[in-house]
């Protein structure tokens, strides 16, 4: 608040707008001051970029990384896999263009400071699966956060942006935002000449089964309140790849991504009995997909839908043995 | 496991507010001290925590699921590079962890107008920010012909 | 003005044997709110209960000597030194509040009870008024972190505030008065009556305010150095055995 109490309204011009300060938003930030030298560049963000976003606590592993300089994986082999997995409901083109840049973004961050893995024997990143690679990540966004802030003209910490401005004299053409000062209670007015929306993806759609305090142990960030999808769909944009839509299951209390419990620990699932269940539901997925219940490896939302299947059966819950691996 | 400050550590300095990721760290009105206004709100990413100068935040397990007894706390040594976590569980048993965070100086990333500028002809190429050289490959970056494309260009 | 002691002044109008007992009284309302507030928070039993379970913890058991440096130690610098503050700003107005109130009330007695002629004790009562100024409103508009990090407006006042305010009020208002008085402006008495009114709520309010928090961080100071001491450091991983070579990124907590 100002000295004596009462709201401000702030505007604040810029060639570049990038709304939501976690890794998109940095690194968009950063890649417009690359091409854009003398541009005025604006992040905004409604926490503190320092540790926004779904990567606040940092994170163990990359999850795509082809290797093309050490020859393990082309874009191209991404694509089949992403295809593969979502049976054929994919944007091939999207999916290579995200694979071809990863590698070098990458490399760009273990040279800004983040401890990449290696293993001892071959010296390349070590490998968790295919497509993962292994890294200290604790600091995962504060290091990215600190390229963002060398790019930036100007970062806005705890600024909640609820709605996008249109170009009064252009149609369909975004010209800024509006957003509220969660401390203060400021009202902020962005006009920008181009807006790139980076606000977080959506959390908390599908409830978890603990909903009170453990409502917390979701898998994404509580925070993620879905407003990449909000302030774009509210001004009428083309979303793309909606139709596609999968929801994972989680285990109770833990909520995680199961990846590196499957995949480096090698857990495993049962149902109630104890039993291995997957295979029971093969001629009743088969007459739903067709043959992609035989692709290696089974897509993952066909394996999901076994645990449905299976619980709805009457035959849950499901668990995942740990005892082994651990 | 949300967060709690011990109130005997903490001397209301705000480094936790000012970090906090869900906007739920805030300072008590009648102690001036933090606390966590939303535990359901918390996902436990230990951003305050390891934020706290003086140490004065710690995890417990949410009420509805995790029991007491067990202590997982954290010392991030930014000067050093490190994170160290401590673990205790339940039955007394105990496991320590230390890894690096940082391999470079905090501060020393060069910033993107630093380097040489693109030239006029490289905002039409497909190229993003230090590629190709980035890429580690020595080979262009890979590209779709426009054949490859099923609904054609543009 | 600032060698004269207003108390003397003032004598003429109150018995010296009034203000004695005032301060009397004012001394016994501090130890009876900070014992009222020990029993009521359970101060000491969490105290004793946490030095316990830290013994406990510890990978090694102190010896009644090594006790005693710790004391020492925490005496010297976080109690004199205002050693436990991260921050140097924090730091620096503190020192300033906290000489300065012990230079103010140290004075203000000898000043009251004693007959001294000497203009020492003014001028170190001047001096420890306008320290408490200093750093007290310092942290009022720029430190706290209700206005540092919260971002509300300097004039919000809430519970915790009410010790630093009565402080600054009644310093402000004893100040005040004492110029009103000694260049002979009218109104003297009435800075005087706000002047009782506000250091009779500072002193009598010690259950409700954090102003016996000179008395319990002291405790807790204690009680950290022995808990790294004795190995249990409060469950914390022990600092590791590397150079400080990356630097820091911390920033003061401003943003908004």
């Amino acid at each position: 608040m100002g000295l004596f109490g009462g709201r401000k309204t702030v505007f604040v011009d810029a060639d570049i707008l990038v709304i939501g300060g976690g890794m998109a938003g940095c690194g968009a930030t950063y890649e417009s001051r690359y091409w854009g030298r003398d541009l005025k560049i604006v992040c905004v963000e409604k926490a503190n970029i320092e540790r926004s976003g779904a990567v606040a606590q940092g994170l163990y592993a990359i999850n795509c990384y082809m290797g093309m300089q050490w020859g393990e994986n082309r874009p191209e082999d991404h694509v089949r896999y992403a295809r593969n997995d979502l049976m054929g409901l994919v944007r091939e083109d999207l999916g290579y263009d995200i694979a071809r840049h990863v590698d070098s973004t990458v490399h760009k961050f273990e040279e800004w400071g983040l401890p990449i893995m290696r293993d001892p024997k071959t010296g390349r990143y070590q490998r968790e699966g295919k497509w993962q690679i292994m890294i200290h990540g604790e600091s995962y966004k504060p290091i990215v956060a600190e390229a963002a802030r060398k790019a930036a003209t100007r970062v806005y910490n705890r600024i909640m942006v609820t709605h996008l401005l249109m170009d009064s004299s252009r149609k369909n053409r975004v010209a800024g935002a509006v957003g509220f000062n969660v401390r203060t209670g400021d009202f902020h007015v962005f006009r920008a000449k181009a807006v790139i929306v980076s606000a977080g993806g959506a959390s908390h759609i599908f409830k978890p089964r603990s909903v009170g305090e453990g409502m917390g142990r979701t898998w994404y960030a509580p925070w993620s309140s879905a407003s990449a999808y909000g302030l774009p769909i509210m001004v009428g944009a083309k979303m793309t790849q909606m139709e596609n839509r999968i929801v994972l299951t989680r285990f109770k209390d833990g909520y995680g991504p199961v990846g590196a419990y499957f995949l480096h620990l090698k857990t495993y699932t049962q149902n109630g009995y104890g039993e291995e269940y997957e295979k029971r539901w093969y001629e009743d997925t088969k007459a739903l997909v067709g043959d992609y219940i035989d692709r290696h490896p089974v897509p993952t939302c066909l394996r999901n839908h076994a645990i449905l299947k299976e619980v709805a059966a009457g035959r849950g819950p499901i668990r995942m043995v740990t005892k082994e691996a651990f | 496991m949300p967060t709690f400050v011990y109130m005997t550590r903490c001397d209301g300095c705000g480094h936790c507010v000012d970090i906090c990721p869900s906007d739920i760290m805030h300072i008590d009105k009648t102690y001036r001290r933090a606390y966590n206004i939303e535990p359901n709100m918390c996902w436990e990413c230990y951003s305050c925590v390891k934020a706290c100068p003086q140490n004065a935040i710690d995890v417990r397990g949410y009420a509805d699921f995790a029991p007491l007894g067990h202590s997982v706390r954290v010392l991030r040594e930014e000067k050093k590079g490190t994170v160290s976590w401590r673990l205790k569980f339940r039955d007394g048993r105990e496991k320590s962890f230390v890894s690096p965070v940082r391999t470079t100086p905090w501060g020393s990333i060069k910033g993107p107008a630093e380097y040489d500028a693109p030239r006029p002809e490289d905002f039409a190429r497909q190229e993003l920010a230090h590629e190709p050289d980035a890429l580690n490959t020595n080979q262009p970056l890979p590209a779709l012909r426009p054949d490859q494309l099923k609904l054609g260009l543009g | 003005m600032l060698g004269t002691n207003p108390f003397a002044a003032l004598s003429a109008s109150i018995p010296p044997a009034v203000m004695q007992a005032y301060i009397v009284l004012m001394i016994v309302l501090v130890a009876a709110g900070t014992l009222f507030d020990i029993v009521h928070k359970g101060s000491a039993r969490y105290f004793f209960d946490n030095w316990r379970k830290s013994k406990g913890k510890g990978t090694r058991r102190l010896e009644g000597a090594e006790l005693v440096s710790i004391a020492v130690q925490t005496g010297l610098v976080d109690v004199l030194a205002s050693g436990e503050f991260c921050n140097a700003r924090r730091r620096v107005a503190h020192l300033l509040t906290m000489y300065g109130f012990v230079l103010y009330v140290v004075s203000t007695v000898v000043m009251v009870f004693s007959d001294s002629m000497s203009d020492l004790w003014p001028r170190l009562w001047w001096i420890g008024g306008l320290m408490v100024l200093v750093g007290g409103y310092w942290f009022w508009f720029f430190i706290r972190a209700d206005v540092s990090a919260e971002g509300n407006s300097p004039f919000r006042v809430m519970q915790a505030d009410l010790f630093v305010l009565s402080l600054l009020a009644s310093v402000t208002l004893g100040l005040i008065w004492a110029a009103v008085q000694a260049r002979g402006i009218a109104g003297s008495p009435i800075w005087f009556a706000l002047y009782v009114i506000a250091t009779t709520v500072l002193f009598g309010s010690v259950p409700w305010s954090k102003f016996a928090h000179m008395f319990f961080k002291p405790a807790a100071a204690f009680e950290k150095r022995v808990t790294t001491a004795n190995g249990s450091r409060s469950n914390l991983p022990a600092p590791v055995d590397k150079p400080e070579q990356f630097g820091s990124a911390r920033t003061p907590p401003q943003h908004y």
